[in-house]
Protein backbone atom coordinates (compact mmCIF):
# COMPACT_ATOMS: atom_id res chain seq x y z
CA UNK A 1 0.00 0.00 0.00
CA UNK A 2 2.86 2.40 0.66
CA UNK A 3 4.62 1.36 -2.18
CA UNK A 4 1.31 2.60 -4.35
CA UNK A 5 0.75 5.92 -2.43
CA UNK A 6 5.00 6.88 -3.44
CA UNK A 7 4.42 5.30 -6.67
CA UNK A 8 1.21 7.13 -7.34
CA UNK A 9 2.93 10.26 -6.12
CA UNK A 10 5.85 10.18 -8.22
CA UNK A 11 3.34 9.69 -11.29
CA UNK A 12 1.80 12.96 -10.39
CA UNK A 13 5.36 14.81 -10.00
CA UNK A 14 6.34 12.76 -13.28
CA UNK A 15 2.79 14.12 -15.48
CA UNK A 16 3.46 17.89 -14.23
CA UNK A 17 6.79 17.99 -15.72
CA UNK A 18 5.35 15.89 -18.85
CA UNK A 19 2.48 18.33 -19.70
CA UNK A 20 4.97 21.42 -19.66
CA UNK A 21 7.16 19.38 -21.70
CA UNK A 22 4.44 18.70 -24.11
CA UNK A 23 2.52 21.90 -24.16
CA UNK A 24 4.81 23.55 -26.48
CA UNK A 25 4.43 20.73 -28.96
CA UNK A 26 1.12 20.62 -28.68
CA UNK A 27 0.79 24.33 -29.21
CA UNK A 28 2.72 24.94 -32.24
CA UNK A 29 0.98 21.88 -33.98
CA UNK A 30 -2.53 23.14 -32.74
CA UNK A 31 -1.46 26.75 -34.57
CA UNK A 32 0.43 25.76 -37.59
CA UNK A 33 -0.37 22.17 -38.56
CA UNK A 34 3.41 21.46 -38.02
CA UNK A 35 5.15 18.87 -35.87
CA UNK A 36 7.86 20.73 -34.28
CA UNK A 37 10.62 17.82 -34.55
CA UNK A 38 12.82 20.30 -33.31
CA UNK A 39 11.20 20.10 -29.98
CA UNK A 40 13.65 17.45 -28.53
CA UNK A 41 16.66 19.42 -29.83
CA UNK A 42 15.46 22.65 -27.90
CA UNK A 43 14.98 20.51 -24.83
CA UNK A 44 18.58 19.60 -24.85
CA UNK A 45 19.99 22.82 -25.48
CA UNK A 46 17.98 24.62 -22.87
CA UNK A 47 19.47 22.00 -20.70
CA UNK A 48 22.99 22.60 -21.71
CA UNK A 49 22.46 26.40 -21.21
CA UNK A 50 21.16 26.05 -17.69
CA UNK A 51 24.23 23.69 -17.15
CA UNK A 52 26.30 25.99 -18.67
CA UNK A 53 24.99 28.90 -16.39
CA UNK A 54 25.47 26.86 -13.45
CA UNK A 55 28.97 25.97 -13.82
CA UNK A 56 30.37 29.30 -15.07
CA UNK A 57 28.11 31.56 -12.99
CA UNK A 58 26.63 30.25 -10.33
CA UNK A 59 23.34 30.65 -11.66
CA UNK A 60 20.30 28.31 -9.71
CA UNK A 61 18.73 26.06 -12.15
CA UNK A 62 15.27 27.51 -11.70
CA UNK A 63 16.47 31.05 -11.54
CA UNK A 64 17.84 30.46 -15.20
CA UNK A 65 14.07 30.19 -16.00
CA UNK A 66 14.07 33.64 -17.35
CA UNK A 67 16.85 33.79 -19.37
CA UNK A 68 15.82 30.59 -20.90
CA UNK A 69 11.73 31.66 -21.84
CA UNK A 70 13.77 34.38 -23.59
CA UNK A 71 16.51 32.91 -25.47
CA UNK A 72 14.10 30.23 -26.63
CA UNK A 73 11.63 32.46 -27.46
CA UNK A 74 13.57 34.36 -29.73
CA UNK A 75 15.48 31.16 -31.09
CA UNK A 76 12.21 30.02 -32.05
CA UNK A 77 11.03 33.30 -33.59
CA UNK A 78 13.94 33.33 -35.34
CA UNK A 79 12.94 29.64 -36.83
CA UNK A 80 10.24 30.35 -37.94
CA UNK A 81 10.89 33.64 -39.56
CA UNK A 82 14.30 32.21 -41.09
CA UNK A 83 13.05 29.03 -42.36
CA UNK A 84 9.42 27.75 -41.45
CA UNK A 85 7.51 30.41 -43.16
CA UNK A 86 9.08 29.64 -46.92
CA UNK A 87 7.38 26.31 -46.18
CA UNK A 88 4.01 25.84 -48.65
CA UNK A 89 0.54 26.08 -46.35
CA UNK A 90 -1.46 23.03 -45.84
CA UNK A 91 -1.05 19.39 -46.18
CA UNK A 92 1.59 20.29 -48.73
CA UNK A 93 3.93 21.44 -47.07
CA UNK A 94 3.55 18.39 -43.73
CA UNK A 95 6.54 16.53 -45.18
CA UNK A 96 8.40 19.30 -45.94
CA UNK A 97 7.97 20.84 -42.91
CA UNK A 98 9.22 17.52 -41.06
CA UNK A 99 12.26 17.52 -42.91
CA UNK A 100 13.27 21.10 -42.01
CA UNK A 101 12.65 20.77 -38.23
CA UNK A 102 14.79 17.66 -38.43
CA UNK A 103 17.77 18.95 -39.57
CA UNK A 104 17.20 22.06 -37.28
CA UNK A 105 17.61 19.30 -34.53
CA UNK A 106 20.18 17.55 -36.40
CA UNK A 107 22.03 20.84 -36.28
CA UNK A 108 21.03 21.98 -32.97
CA UNK A 109 22.21 18.55 -31.89
CA UNK A 110 25.97 19.05 -33.73
CA UNK A 111 26.54 22.17 -32.23
CA UNK A 112 26.25 20.70 -28.97
CA UNK A 113 28.29 17.66 -29.71
CA UNK A 114 30.93 20.36 -30.99
CA UNK A 115 30.98 22.46 -28.18
CA UNK A 116 30.54 20.04 -25.25
CA UNK A 117 31.01 16.56 -26.62
CA UNK A 118 29.45 13.58 -25.99
CA UNK A 119 29.98 13.06 -22.10
CA UNK A 120 26.94 12.79 -20.08
CA UNK A 121 26.51 16.06 -17.86
CA UNK A 122 24.59 16.81 -15.08
CA UNK A 123 23.51 19.59 -12.39
CA UNK A 124 24.54 18.98 -8.85
CA UNK A 125 22.78 22.06 -6.66
CA UNK A 126 23.13 22.04 -3.21
CA UNK A 127 20.05 20.71 -2.70
CA UNK A 128 19.95 18.17 -5.47
CA UNK A 129 19.74 14.85 -2.70
CA UNK A 130 17.55 16.49 -0.36
CA UNK A 131 14.06 15.46 0.21
CA UNK A 132 10.93 15.35 2.33
CA UNK A 133 8.99 12.51 3.27
CA UNK A 134 5.46 12.71 3.26
CA UNK A 135 3.02 9.94 4.86
CA UNK A 136 6.34 7.59 5.64
CA UNK A 137 7.43 8.30 2.00
CA UNK A 138 9.96 10.52 0.93
CA UNK A 139 10.32 12.54 -2.60
CA UNK A 140 12.87 14.43 -3.75
CA UNK A 141 12.64 18.14 -3.32
CA UNK A 142 14.24 18.95 -7.32
CA UNK A 143 11.00 16.68 -8.05
CA UNK A 144 8.65 18.61 -6.12
CA UNK A 145 10.08 21.96 -7.58
CA UNK A 146 9.56 20.67 -11.31
CA UNK A 147 6.00 19.88 -10.42
CA UNK A 148 5.25 23.23 -8.98
CA UNK A 149 7.01 25.27 -11.57
CA UNK A 150 5.19 23.18 -14.74
CA UNK A 151 1.57 23.74 -12.93
CA UNK A 152 2.62 27.57 -12.19
CA UNK A 153 3.30 27.68 -15.96
CA UNK A 154 0.35 25.51 -16.96
CA UNK A 155 -1.73 27.90 -15.15
CA UNK A 156 -0.09 30.98 -16.48
CA UNK A 157 -0.63 29.63 -19.91
CA UNK A 158 -4.03 28.81 -19.42
CA UNK A 159 -5.05 32.28 -18.75
CA UNK A 160 -2.89 33.83 -21.59
CA UNK A 161 -5.03 31.96 -23.70
CA UNK A 162 -8.32 32.78 -22.19
CA UNK A 163 -7.96 35.72 -20.35
CA UNK A 164 -5.93 38.08 -22.91
CA UNK A 165 -6.34 39.56 -26.77
CA UNK A 166 -3.40 37.83 -28.04
CA UNK A 167 -4.06 34.10 -26.35
CA UNK A 168 -7.63 34.11 -28.07
CA UNK A 169 -6.13 35.47 -31.52
CA UNK A 170 -3.76 32.42 -30.73
CA UNK A 171 -7.00 30.40 -30.59
CA UNK A 172 -8.78 31.95 -33.42
CA UNK A 173 -5.73 31.40 -35.70
CA UNK A 174 -6.11 28.11 -34.90
CA UNK A 175 -9.62 27.56 -35.98
CA UNK A 176 -9.79 29.96 -38.77
CA UNK A 177 -7.14 31.97 -40.08
CA UNK A 178 -8.92 33.60 -42.76
CA UNK A 179 -11.58 35.46 -40.37
CA UNK A 180 -8.64 36.38 -38.22
CA UNK A 181 -7.35 38.19 -41.46
CA UNK A 182 -11.06 40.15 -41.73
CA UNK A 183 -11.16 40.84 -38.17
CA UNK A 184 -7.78 42.87 -38.57
CA UNK A 185 -5.59 40.31 -36.55
CA UNK A 186 -1.98 40.02 -38.39
CA UNK A 187 -2.03 36.13 -38.66
CA UNK A 188 1.55 36.22 -39.34
CA UNK A 189 2.53 37.80 -36.14
CA UNK A 190 0.32 35.62 -34.57
CA UNK A 191 2.40 32.60 -35.84
CA UNK A 192 5.68 33.78 -34.88
CA UNK A 193 4.75 34.64 -31.80
CA UNK A 194 3.26 30.86 -31.44
CA UNK A 195 6.52 29.45 -32.78
CA UNK A 196 8.76 31.63 -29.91
CA UNK A 197 6.23 30.54 -27.25
CA UNK A 198 5.96 26.86 -28.15
CA UNK A 199 9.56 26.91 -28.65
CA UNK A 200 10.38 28.70 -25.23
CA UNK A 201 7.94 26.06 -23.55
CA UNK A 202 10.13 23.26 -24.86
CA UNK A 203 13.12 25.78 -23.44
CA UNK A 204 11.27 25.55 -19.83
CA UNK A 205 11.40 21.93 -20.10
CA UNK A 206 14.98 21.67 -20.73
CA UNK A 207 15.48 23.75 -17.66
CA UNK A 208 13.80 21.52 -15.55
CA UNK A 209 14.87 18.41 -16.83
CA UNK A 210 18.37 19.12 -16.62
CA UNK A 211 17.48 19.32 -12.80
CA UNK A 212 15.95 15.67 -13.35
CA UNK A 213 18.36 13.91 -15.63
CA UNK A 214 21.90 13.56 -16.77
CA UNK A 215 21.71 14.55 -20.38
CA UNK A 216 24.36 14.43 -23.46
CA UNK A 217 23.47 16.26 -27.04
CA UNK A 218 21.60 13.04 -27.78
CA UNK A 219 19.28 14.21 -24.87
CA UNK A 220 15.88 15.05 -26.44
CA UNK A 221 14.98 12.30 -28.65
CA UNK A 222 12.66 10.45 -26.08
CA UNK A 223 11.12 13.63 -25.03
CA UNK A 224 10.19 14.78 -28.00
CA UNK A 225 8.44 11.20 -28.74
CA UNK A 226 6.62 11.31 -25.28
CA UNK A 227 5.35 15.03 -25.82
CA UNK A 228 3.82 13.90 -29.27
CA UNK A 229 2.46 10.65 -27.09
CA UNK A 230 0.89 12.98 -24.71
CA UNK A 231 -1.23 15.14 -27.74
CA UNK A 232 -2.51 12.25 -29.16
CA UNK A 233 -3.77 10.75 -25.59
CA UNK A 234 -4.84 13.63 -24.57
CA UNK A 235 -5.74 15.83 -28.05
CA UNK A 236 -5.01 19.73 -28.32
CA UNK A 237 -8.55 20.68 -26.84
CA UNK A 238 -7.17 22.10 -24.07
CA UNK A 239 -4.98 22.36 -20.66
CA UNK A 240 -7.18 19.89 -19.20
CA UNK A 241 -6.53 16.96 -22.03
CA UNK A 242 -2.87 17.90 -22.02
CA UNK A 243 -2.66 17.15 -18.53
CA UNK A 244 -4.90 13.98 -18.79
CA UNK A 245 -2.16 12.60 -21.28
CA UNK A 246 0.61 13.29 -19.53
CA UNK A 247 -1.11 11.43 -16.42
CA UNK A 248 -2.24 8.40 -18.21
CA UNK A 249 1.40 8.80 -19.85
CA UNK A 250 3.67 9.21 -16.42
CA UNK A 251 1.01 6.30 -14.51
CA UNK A 252 1.63 3.92 -17.50
CA UNK A 253 5.43 4.18 -17.00
CA UNK A 254 5.24 4.37 -13.51
CA UNK A 255 3.65 1.43 -12.15
CA UNK A 256 4.78 -0.59 -15.49
CA UNK A 257 7.67 -1.71 -12.99
CA UNK A 258 5.57 -4.38 -11.94
CA UNK A 259 5.22 -6.09 -15.09
CA UNK A 260 8.38 -4.92 -17.34
CA UNK A 261 12.34 -4.55 -16.43
CA UNK A 262 12.76 -1.01 -15.64
CA UNK A 263 15.12 -0.95 -18.88
CA UNK A 264 11.98 -0.97 -21.26
CA UNK A 265 10.04 1.71 -19.21
CA UNK A 266 10.97 4.50 -21.79
CA UNK A 267 8.66 1.57 -24.39
CA UNK A 268 5.57 2.01 -22.22
CA UNK A 269 4.72 5.08 -23.93
CA UNK A 270 4.85 3.89 -27.33
CA UNK A 271 2.76 1.25 -27.14
CA UNK A 272 0.20 2.88 -25.34
CA UNK A 273 0.33 5.16 -28.30
CA UNK A 274 -0.10 2.19 -31.08
CA UNK A 275 -2.71 1.32 -28.85
CA UNK A 276 -4.64 3.98 -28.86
CA UNK A 277 -3.86 5.14 -32.43
CA UNK A 278 -5.32 1.46 -33.01
CA UNK A 279 -8.07 1.73 -31.08
CA UNK A 280 -9.17 5.25 -30.92
CA UNK A 281 -7.40 7.20 -33.86
CA UNK A 282 -8.92 10.58 -32.46
CA UNK A 283 -7.15 10.34 -29.33
CA UNK A 284 -8.22 8.88 -25.65
CA UNK A 285 -9.89 12.33 -24.80
CA UNK A 286 -11.00 13.90 -28.26
CA UNK A 287 -10.21 17.59 -29.49
CA UNK A 288 -8.57 18.10 -32.28
CA UNK A 289 -8.85 21.78 -32.23
CA UNK A 290 -6.81 24.24 -30.03
CA UNK A 291 -9.82 25.75 -28.08
CA UNK B 1 -16.95 55.12 -50.71
CA UNK B 2 -15.90 51.80 -53.08
CA UNK B 3 -14.69 51.83 -56.57
CA UNK B 4 -13.52 49.06 -58.16
CA UNK B 5 -12.05 48.89 -61.92
CA UNK B 6 -11.04 46.00 -63.95
CA UNK B 7 -10.96 43.53 -61.54
CA UNK B 8 -9.43 40.04 -62.33
CA UNK B 9 -8.73 37.52 -60.13
CA UNK B 10 -8.61 33.82 -59.77
CA UNK B 11 -6.89 30.90 -57.73
CA UNK B 12 -3.91 29.48 -59.15
CA UNK B 13 -4.40 29.33 -63.15
CA UNK B 14 -8.25 29.23 -62.76
CA UNK B 15 -9.17 33.41 -63.46
CA UNK B 16 -12.32 33.94 -61.88
CA UNK B 17 -12.56 37.39 -62.78
CA UNK B 18 -13.26 39.10 -66.01
CA UNK B 19 -12.77 42.89 -65.37
CA UNK B 20 -15.29 43.80 -63.16
CA UNK B 21 -15.98 47.18 -62.11
CA UNK B 22 -18.37 48.49 -59.96
CA UNK B 23 -19.40 51.40 -57.64
CA UNK B 24 -21.07 51.67 -53.88
CA UNK B 25 -21.70 55.22 -53.04
CA UNK B 26 -21.87 56.61 -49.32
CA UNK B 27 -24.95 55.35 -47.56
CA UNK B 28 -26.38 52.84 -50.59
CA UNK B 29 -27.77 49.20 -50.09
CA UNK B 30 -25.90 47.97 -53.46
CA UNK B 31 -26.62 44.44 -53.92
CA UNK B 32 -24.43 41.80 -56.70
CA UNK B 33 -26.93 39.46 -58.00
CA UNK B 34 -25.70 36.17 -60.24
CA UNK B 35 -25.51 32.70 -60.75
CA UNK B 36 -23.41 29.84 -58.27
CA UNK B 37 -19.87 30.50 -59.22
CA UNK B 38 -20.09 33.90 -60.91
CA UNK B 39 -17.56 35.46 -59.06
CA UNK B 40 -19.15 37.33 -56.41
CA UNK B 41 -17.32 35.79 -53.60
CA UNK B 42 -14.10 36.34 -55.02
CA UNK B 43 -15.01 39.85 -55.66
CA UNK B 44 -16.29 40.57 -52.20
CA UNK B 45 -12.88 38.71 -51.10
CA UNK B 46 -10.62 40.49 -53.09
CA UNK B 47 -12.22 43.69 -51.65
CA UNK B 48 -11.33 42.53 -47.96
CA UNK B 49 -7.98 41.47 -49.36
CA UNK B 50 -8.20 37.77 -48.89
CA UNK B 51 -7.66 37.25 -52.44
CA UNK B 52 -4.64 38.82 -54.21
CA UNK B 53 -6.17 40.44 -57.79
CA UNK B 54 -4.31 39.88 -60.50
CA UNK B 55 -5.35 43.02 -62.05
CA UNK B 56 -7.03 46.37 -62.12
CA UNK B 57 -7.76 48.83 -58.85
CA UNK B 58 -9.73 49.38 -56.00
CA UNK B 59 -10.29 52.66 -54.33
CA UNK B 60 -11.85 53.11 -50.54
CA UNK B 61 -13.28 56.49 -49.96
CA UNK B 62 -11.13 57.89 -52.33
CA UNK B 63 -7.69 55.90 -51.29
CA UNK B 64 -6.07 53.20 -53.07
CA UNK B 65 -6.81 49.58 -51.52
CA UNK B 66 -4.44 47.30 -53.37
CA UNK B 67 -0.89 48.22 -51.20
CA UNK B 68 -3.16 47.70 -48.06
CA UNK B 69 -2.53 44.37 -46.29
CA UNK B 70 -5.78 42.40 -45.72
CA UNK B 71 -5.69 43.18 -41.79
CA UNK B 72 -5.33 46.49 -42.04
CA UNK B 73 -8.16 46.75 -44.01
CA UNK B 74 -10.43 46.19 -40.79
CA UNK B 75 -9.13 49.43 -39.30
CA UNK B 76 -10.10 50.89 -42.84
CA UNK B 77 -13.91 50.43 -41.69
CA UNK B 78 -14.12 47.95 -44.30
CA UNK B 79 -15.90 44.73 -42.79
CA UNK B 80 -17.25 41.12 -44.64
CA UNK B 81 -19.48 38.69 -43.38
CA UNK B 82 -18.06 35.70 -45.36
CA UNK B 83 -20.21 32.86 -47.17
CA UNK B 84 -20.60 30.13 -45.03
CA UNK B 85 -20.03 32.27 -41.74
CA UNK B 86 -16.44 31.15 -40.97
CA UNK B 87 -16.55 31.41 -36.95
CA UNK B 88 -14.44 30.15 -34.72
CA UNK B 89 -16.03 27.31 -33.91
CA UNK B 90 -14.48 26.00 -30.48
CA UNK B 91 -14.45 30.07 -29.26
CA UNK B 92 -17.69 31.30 -27.13
CA UNK B 93 -19.89 33.29 -28.81
CA UNK B 94 -18.70 36.42 -26.59
CA UNK B 95 -15.07 35.27 -27.76
CA UNK B 96 -15.94 35.95 -31.32
CA UNK B 97 -17.56 38.81 -31.02
CA UNK B 98 -14.70 40.21 -28.78
CA UNK B 99 -12.13 39.17 -31.66
CA UNK B 100 -14.20 41.28 -34.08
CA UNK B 101 -13.46 44.26 -32.35
CA UNK B 102 -9.47 43.39 -32.12
CA UNK B 103 -8.35 46.25 -34.15
CA UNK B 104 -7.72 49.19 -31.88
CA UNK B 105 -10.15 51.38 -32.63
CA UNK B 106 -12.69 48.98 -32.72
CA UNK B 107 -11.42 47.81 -29.46
CA UNK B 108 -11.52 50.90 -27.62
CA UNK B 109 -15.02 50.97 -28.11
CA UNK B 110 -16.32 47.75 -27.75
CA UNK B 111 -19.07 48.00 -25.30
CA UNK B 112 -20.64 50.23 -27.01
CA UNK B 113 -20.40 47.74 -29.57
CA UNK B 114 -21.36 44.58 -27.51
CA UNK B 115 -24.36 46.59 -26.59
CA UNK B 116 -25.60 47.36 -29.91
CA UNK B 117 -25.29 43.80 -31.50
CA UNK B 118 -26.95 42.79 -28.39
CA UNK B 119 -29.93 45.23 -28.79
CA UNK B 120 -29.91 43.68 -32.88
CA UNK B 121 -29.83 40.35 -31.61
CA UNK B 122 -31.03 39.55 -28.44
CA UNK B 123 -30.51 35.78 -27.94
CA UNK B 124 -26.79 36.19 -28.29
CA UNK B 125 -26.94 38.13 -24.91
CA UNK B 126 -28.39 34.67 -23.73
CA UNK B 127 -26.05 32.49 -25.62
CA UNK B 128 -22.84 34.18 -25.18
CA UNK B 129 -21.20 31.67 -23.24
CA UNK B 130 -22.13 29.03 -25.51
CA UNK B 131 -19.43 27.48 -28.34
CA UNK B 132 -20.33 29.17 -31.70
CA UNK B 133 -20.04 25.84 -33.18
CA UNK B 134 -22.87 23.88 -31.24
CA UNK B 135 -25.39 27.22 -32.40
CA UNK B 136 -28.42 26.93 -35.09
CA UNK B 137 -27.06 28.46 -38.28
CA UNK B 138 -29.50 31.41 -38.14
CA UNK B 139 -28.14 32.22 -34.51
CA UNK B 140 -24.32 31.51 -36.14
CA UNK B 141 -25.47 33.87 -38.79
CA UNK B 142 -26.11 36.51 -36.42
CA UNK B 143 -23.07 35.73 -35.11
CA UNK B 144 -21.01 35.94 -37.78
CA UNK B 145 -23.15 40.27 -38.68
CA UNK B 146 -22.68 40.82 -34.96
CA UNK B 147 -18.67 40.01 -35.40
CA UNK B 148 -18.37 42.40 -38.56
CA UNK B 149 -20.44 45.23 -36.72
CA UNK B 150 -17.92 45.18 -33.69
CA UNK B 151 -15.21 46.42 -35.94
CA UNK B 152 -17.53 49.14 -36.31
CA UNK B 153 -17.30 49.33 -40.59
CA UNK B 154 -18.31 51.76 -42.39
CA UNK B 155 -18.52 49.35 -45.22
CA UNK B 156 -20.34 46.07 -44.64
CA UNK B 157 -20.39 43.76 -47.20
CA UNK B 158 -22.26 40.16 -46.83
CA UNK B 159 -22.35 37.22 -48.65
CA UNK B 160 -25.72 35.19 -48.96
CA UNK B 161 -26.65 35.79 -45.50
CA UNK B 162 -29.63 33.76 -46.24
CA UNK B 163 -28.03 31.17 -47.21
CA UNK B 164 -29.49 27.58 -45.43
CA UNK B 165 -31.93 29.72 -43.43
CA UNK B 166 -35.16 28.43 -42.61
CA UNK B 167 -37.62 30.77 -43.95
CA UNK B 168 -38.79 32.16 -40.90
CA UNK B 169 -35.26 33.26 -40.27
CA UNK B 170 -34.17 34.16 -43.85
CA UNK B 171 -37.06 37.57 -43.66
CA UNK B 172 -35.15 38.04 -40.06
CA UNK B 173 -32.13 38.26 -41.93
CA UNK B 174 -33.67 40.81 -44.50
CA UNK B 175 -34.95 42.87 -41.68
CA UNK B 176 -31.83 43.22 -40.29
CA UNK B 177 -30.37 44.54 -42.85
CA UNK B 178 -32.74 46.85 -43.87
CA UNK B 179 -32.65 48.21 -40.45
CA UNK B 180 -28.71 48.88 -40.72
CA UNK B 181 -29.23 50.36 -44.00
CA UNK B 182 -31.68 52.69 -42.82
CA UNK B 183 -29.16 53.48 -39.84
CA UNK B 184 -27.02 54.76 -42.08
CA UNK B 185 -24.81 51.81 -42.86
CA UNK B 186 -23.20 51.15 -46.42
CA UNK B 187 -23.66 47.62 -47.53
CA UNK B 188 -22.62 45.70 -50.58
CA UNK B 189 -24.88 42.61 -50.30
CA UNK B 190 -24.31 40.04 -52.14
CA UNK B 191 -27.61 36.87 -52.67
CA UNK B 192 -28.97 34.06 -54.84
CA UNK B 193 -32.47 35.34 -53.49
CA UNK B 194 -32.54 37.93 -56.21
CA UNK B 195 -36.18 39.13 -55.02
CA UNK B 196 -35.68 40.01 -51.73
CA UNK B 197 -32.80 41.48 -52.10
CA UNK B 198 -33.60 43.57 -55.09
CA UNK B 199 -36.76 44.62 -52.75
CA UNK B 200 -34.25 46.23 -50.01
CA UNK B 201 -31.91 47.66 -52.71
CA UNK B 202 -30.71 50.92 -53.85
CA UNK B 203 -28.89 49.48 -57.07
CA UNK B 204 -27.64 46.23 -58.38
CA UNK B 205 -25.40 44.28 -60.47
CA UNK B 206 -25.50 41.38 -62.34
CA UNK B 207 -23.17 39.34 -62.28
CA UNK B 208 -22.14 36.51 -65.21
CA UNK B 209 -18.59 34.84 -65.60
CA UNK B 210 -16.85 37.38 -64.09
CA UNK B 211 -18.27 40.10 -65.19
CA UNK B 212 -20.75 42.51 -64.95
CA UNK B 213 -23.50 42.11 -67.73
CA UNK B 214 -26.12 44.41 -66.23
CA UNK B 215 -26.28 47.06 -63.70
CA UNK B 216 -29.16 49.73 -62.68
CA UNK B 217 -31.62 50.82 -60.16
CA UNK B 218 -33.28 48.34 -58.08
CA UNK B 219 -36.64 48.70 -59.58
CA UNK B 220 -34.82 49.06 -62.95
CA UNK B 221 -33.56 45.30 -62.79
CA UNK B 222 -36.47 44.07 -61.35
CA UNK B 223 -38.59 45.10 -64.12
CA UNK B 224 -36.15 44.22 -66.76
CA UNK B 225 -37.44 41.33 -68.86
CA UNK B 226 -33.93 39.25 -69.25
CA UNK B 227 -33.46 39.64 -65.25
CA UNK B 228 -37.14 38.40 -65.01
CA UNK B 229 -36.76 35.13 -67.19
CA UNK B 230 -33.39 34.73 -66.27
CA UNK B 231 -33.72 34.72 -62.38
CA UNK B 232 -37.02 35.16 -61.27
CA UNK B 233 -38.87 32.87 -63.94
CA UNK B 234 -41.27 34.71 -64.85
N1 LIG C 1 -11.04 28.07 -53.52
C1 LIG C 1 -11.21 27.99 -54.88
N2 LIG C 1 -10.32 27.32 -55.63
C2 LIG C 1 -10.47 27.25 -56.97
N3 LIG C 1 -11.47 27.80 -57.64
C3 LIG C 1 -12.41 28.48 -56.96
C4 LIG C 1 -12.32 28.61 -55.53
N4 LIG C 1 -13.38 29.33 -55.10
C5 LIG C 1 -14.07 29.63 -56.20
N5 LIG C 1 -13.51 29.13 -57.31
C6 LIG C 1 -13.98 29.28 -58.69
O1 LIG C 1 -14.03 30.67 -58.99
C7 LIG C 1 -15.20 30.97 -59.69
C8 LIG C 1 -15.99 32.04 -58.97
O2 LIG C 1 -16.42 31.51 -57.72
P1 LIG C 1 -17.17 32.37 -56.62
O3 LIG C 1 -16.54 33.71 -56.55
O4 LIG C 1 -17.18 31.57 -55.39
O5 LIG C 1 -18.61 32.49 -57.22
P2 LIG C 1 -19.99 32.87 -56.54
O6 LIG C 1 -19.70 33.41 -55.18
O7 LIG C 1 -20.60 33.86 -57.44
O8 LIG C 1 -20.81 31.62 -56.48
C9 LIG C 1 -15.97 29.67 -59.89
O9 LIG C 1 -15.69 29.18 -61.18
C10 LIG C 1 -15.39 28.78 -58.83
O10 LIG C 1 -15.42 27.44 -59.27
MG1 LIG D 1 -20.36 32.67 -53.39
Amino acid sequence: MREVFTLAVSAVLLAGFYAAMAYGLGLIYGVLRIVNLAHGGIIMAAAYLTWQLFERFGVDPYIAIPVALVVFFALGAGIYLGLVRFLPRGPAGAVQSLLLLFGVWLIIRNVAYLLFTGNEQAIHTSYATRSVTVFGSSFSVTRILVFAIAVVALLLLHLLLTRTYLGKAIRAVAQNPDSCTLAGIDVERVRIFTFGLGTALAGLAGVLASTLFAFNPSFGAAELLKSFVIIVLGGLGSIVGIALGACVLAFAEVFSIYVVPPYLTSAVGFVLLVVVLVLRPGGLFGQRVLR
Amino acid sequence: MLEVRDLEAGYGDAQALFGISLSVNAGELVTLVGANGAGKTTTLRAIAGICRPAHGSLLFEGKPLNAVPAHHRAALGIALVPEGRELWPQLTVLENLELGAFERGARSRRTQSLEKVFELFPVLKERAKQLAGSMSGGEQQMVAIGRALMSRPRLLMMDEPSLGLAPVMVTHMFAIIRRLHAEGLTILLVEQNLSRALEIADRGYVIETGKVSLTGTAEELLTNPAVRTAYLGI
